[in-house]
């Protein structure tokens, strides 16, 4: 287990070496920069050169690299062009929403999924299993901004129950706020995760490792929790780091229609302004996110079934 | 006294088919009771119905009583039946080292039957010692992928001793284990009855059944053809006697090859192998479980990558596996022990075993078919039955078919790592008689086994291996008589076990002269 994370974790610092070039080189390649984007209106060749030089643009991109991993390495994101403030605060600021976002999803949709998943799965093929597969799946398939309007439409303005957006609203003064939200993002999230439980499930089910349990005396609820689940959870646990990779990446559309200022916002501002350091900063963020949800989720599902073996 | 299991006409029918009929049996406390009879003949079937146990769609009826309890009767599995398992009877699959959960240490499983069975009670280590196991901590926290599948098969069984059961019984317990192991099972059964367990034993070893068993059931094709004490089974096959050698090139060769299971040669496990061996020859390898045989084997066939040495077939430099071309991964074909997780299980076995001609020979879809069913058909898997998905085949079955689909791949060398420990004796004769004829044909064999009464049957030369290290090897004759070695001596005394000829030692000749016919 001890050498397994170690050499997990050393696989993931190479990994982040990898990203943060990749980051930066895929930022760099994107067309115009800041500042043509700033003046697009008083356009004159002599103020965006000027302008380039004062942002550093005109330097090699070897040289920018280098100075930019330099910065990153001591914790500084470096400034938004466009608002000269810090890229740390501009994450600071929108990091909260998509976190409160993606934990209270997470916090509806595991145990919800888990308990889903192992009643699917130990009625394979039965009415029950039938009846909940069907309601996720049509549910995951009901695009998001669909649901979105129609629970607003419905809760927000019909029965005026809910507020529709986060707009001048206050997360702790009424947790209301994340009720629709997170019902958007349930539908696809519970059924992904549930389907891999389902499926852990059934596979361990038959193992002949339960049956011999269940032979030798092993009463039913224990064979479940105890011979079963740490089996069932690993396909689980996988499925659950690539909902948190989406959910904190990816949830645009929700943040667009409730109009919560979270990281999806920030990023597209960011693209749209040709705001470098603040695109390298995001990414960069979401990426070592990625990495160490995946990283937690391999070490977890080394712990339930000790026997992968990672490099040959 | 009592019988502890008494079985009345039992029958087991699924749908129109017939698969146990008629069947009856007792057993005793601290006695053995044996079902033999082939792969498929309604051994497993009717011992599982001590359970309340079935298939799905099986129907069960006759009566069969438990510890006093009526655990089937002629309307099926009672309620009853519930409460026997494990705390009356316990059944020991037949891999059962592959029926450890994988994420479990194995102190958990051992402590939560304890504490079902016999809360009160410090069974745990007691079970461990009657299974050979040290009980300290450091062992009980390990995982079962952590012990050799020799271990893991006691482990099962400590598990199973744990919850003190009245009735024991053993699936093909001999399968797998080096004759020497099985040479252990045997005083430990005994010893196990002598405390007054009942066990009911399911084999096809005649051997162990003749060494233990004071009630003998032979069933075939679900009907019991003959019962009494052990002087119902026949007479020991004769085994062939001695053939020639040839000369030739080596076709395979291995030069000093060391492996180890963790990097940079941590954890070694073979230390400088030489072998060698040429087309139409057949080279053996001996030893324990756990003495590297395996891993040689899976160096061949390039599965296992941590090794150092060379590699030659035909002079060339032999790459790993995934290194290999199509025509390297048509020459070296690879049979091994566990087959039922080579198998897709959705598709029919023919299909897969016809796989290998398609892929690696280039032959259309209709003759790798035929091709397919005609093997497997010589090796007693009908056509019908190889049409089956894997789940439907038992695991004789499903080794031979594995076994067709390395020969369909006509492969220059063959490596057939203990393919015969699931198969009865006349399993292992067609085996053998189809080995024969493809060492007739050039392929190069290499024969791996614990029985040293087989290898030296089939090989024409032969490796012990104990500890990873080469420690004795020659014509199997000179092998079998002059041993020098004290753990050949102990291997040639345990292929002995039950009643094989003592001299003569037998070697496999090729098919023109002598074939080893179908036993019993």
């Amino acid at each position: 287990m001890r050498s397994y994370a170690a050499q997990r974790a050393a696989l993931a610092l190479v990994q982040l070496a990898v990203l943060s070039v990749l980051v930066f080189v895929l930022t760099a390649l994107l067309p115009g920069d800041a500042a043509e984007m700033r003046f697009t209106e008083t356009l004159t060749p002599e103020r965006i050169s000027r302008m380039r030089t004062q942002l550093g643009l005109d330097q090699p991109a070897l040289e920018r690299f280098g100075h930019w991993f330099g910065n990153v390495l001591t914790g500084d994101l470096g400034t938004s062009l466009i608002s000269g403030g810090p890229v740390a605060d501009i994450i600071r600021h929108s990091v909260g929403a998509t976190l409160v976002l993606t934990l209270a999803t997470l916090a509806v949709v595991v145990p919800l999924a888990v308990v889903l998943g192992i009643v699917m799965g130990t009625r394979e093929n039965g009415r029950l299993d039938r009846a909940i597969t069907s309601v996720t799946l049509a549910l995951s398939a009901i695009p998001d901004f669909v649901i979105a309007v129609l629970l607003v439409a419905v809760f927000s303005l019909k029965l005026g129950w809910l507020p529709a957006t986060w707009v001048g609203g206050d997360l702790l003064a009424s947790p209301a706020l994340l009720i629709l939200p997170v019902a958007v993002l349930f539908g696809r999230t519970v059924c992904l995760l549930s389907r891999q439980v389902r499926a852990g499930t059934i596979s361990a089910l038959q193992a002949e490792y339960v049956v011999q349990a269940r032979r030798l005396g092993v009463p039913r609820r224990q064979l479940l929790l105890r011979h079963v689940l740490p089996n069932a959870a690993v396909p689980g646990v996988q499925e659950l780091a690539r909902t948190g990779d989406t959910l904190l990446g990816g949830v645009l559309v929700v943040e667009a229609i409730f109009a919560i200022p979270g990281f999806a916002t920030a990023l597209v501002d960011g693209v749209e302004t040709r705001d470098v350091p603040v695109v390298q900063g995001l990414t960069l963020v979401l990426a070592v996110a990625a990495l160490v949800i995946n990283l937690a989720a391999d070490l977890v599902c080394n712990r339930l079934v000790p026997r992968t073996e990672l490099l040959r | 006294m009592n019988p502890v299991v008494q079985v009345i006409r039992l029958a087991a029918t699924a749908g129109e088919s017939i698969l146990v009929d008629n069947v009856c049996f007792d057993v005793w406390p601290g006695q053995v009771t044996a079902l033999v009879g082939a792969s498929g003949s309604g051994k497993t079937t009717s011992a599982l119905a001590l359970l309340g146990e079935h298939g799905n769609g099986v129907r069960l009826g006759g009566t069969v009583e438990v510890d006093g309890q009526v655990v089937v009767d002629r309307n099926g599995p009672t309620s009853a039946a519930a409460g026997v398992k494990g705390r009356v009877v316990a059944y020991m699959p037949q891999h059962p080292g592959s029926a450890l959960n994988p994420a479990r240490r194995i102190g958990a499983t051992l402590r939560e039957l304890e504490r079902l069975h016999h809360p009160t009670e410090n069974v745990v280590v007691e079970a461990l010692r009657a299974a050979q196991l040290p009980s300290d901590p450091k062992t009980l926290k390990r995982f079962p992928h952590q012990f050799s599948g020799g271990q893991r098969q006691r482990i099962a069984m400590a598990q199973a001793l744990t919850c003190r059961p009245k009735v024991l019984v053993l699936d093909e317990p001999s399968t797998g284990l080096d004759s020497i192991t099985r040479l252990q099972l045997v005083s430990e059964l005994e010893g196990l009855a002598d405390g007054g367990l009942g066990i009911l034993l399911l084999s096809h070893d005649l051997d162990l059944v003749r060494a233990l068993a004071s009630q003998v059931v032979v069933l075939s094709a679900g009907q019991v053809i003959d019962s009494g004490g052990p002087e119902v089974l026949a007479v020991a096959p004769e085994l062939a006697p001695a053939g020639t050698t040839a000369a030739g090139k080596p076709l395979l060769k291995a030069m000093s090859l060391s492996a180890s299971l963790r990097p940079r040669g941590r954890d070694p496990i073979l230390h400088g192998v030489d072998l060698a061996v040429r087309p139409g020859h057949c080279i053996g390898i001996v030893g324990r479980s756990g003495s590297g045989k395996t891993t040689l084997a899976r160096c061949v066939a390039g599965l296992h990558e941590r090794y150092t040495g060379r590699l030659l077939l035909d002079d060339q430099s032999l790459p790993v596996l995934r290194k290999r071309s199509l025509e390297q991964n048509r020459r070296i074909q690879y049979v091994w022990q566990e087959v039922r997780g080579s198998f897709d299980e959705r598709r029919p076995v023919d299909q897969q075993v016809a796989r290998t001609a398609q892929r690696l020979r280039g032959l259309r879809h209709t003759e790798a078919d035929a091709e397919a069913v005609a093997t497997l058909a010589r090796l007693g898997v009908s056509a019908i039955t190889a049409g089956r998905p894997p789940s439907r085949l038992s695991g004789g079955e499903l080794q031979r078919a594995a076994l067709a689909r390395a020969v369909l791949a006509h492969p220059d060398v063959l490596i057939c790592d203990e393919i015969t420990t699931a198969l009865d004796d006349h399993g292992t004769a067609l085996v053998v008689e189809l080995l024969t004829e493809l060492k007739d044909r050039g392929t190069a064999l290499v024969w791996i086994g614990h029985d040293l009464g087989l290898v030296a049957a089939v090989s024409d030369h032969v490796l012990v291996i104990e500890a990873g290290r080469v420690i004795e090897q020659g014509p199997p004759a000179t092998v079998m008589t002059e041993p020098k070695h004290d753990l050949t001596r102990r291997l040639v005394r345990a292929a002995r076990i039950g009643h094989r000829p003592p001299d003569s030692p037998p070697v496999l000749t090729s098919s023109n002269d002598t074939r080893s016919e179908p036993r019993r």
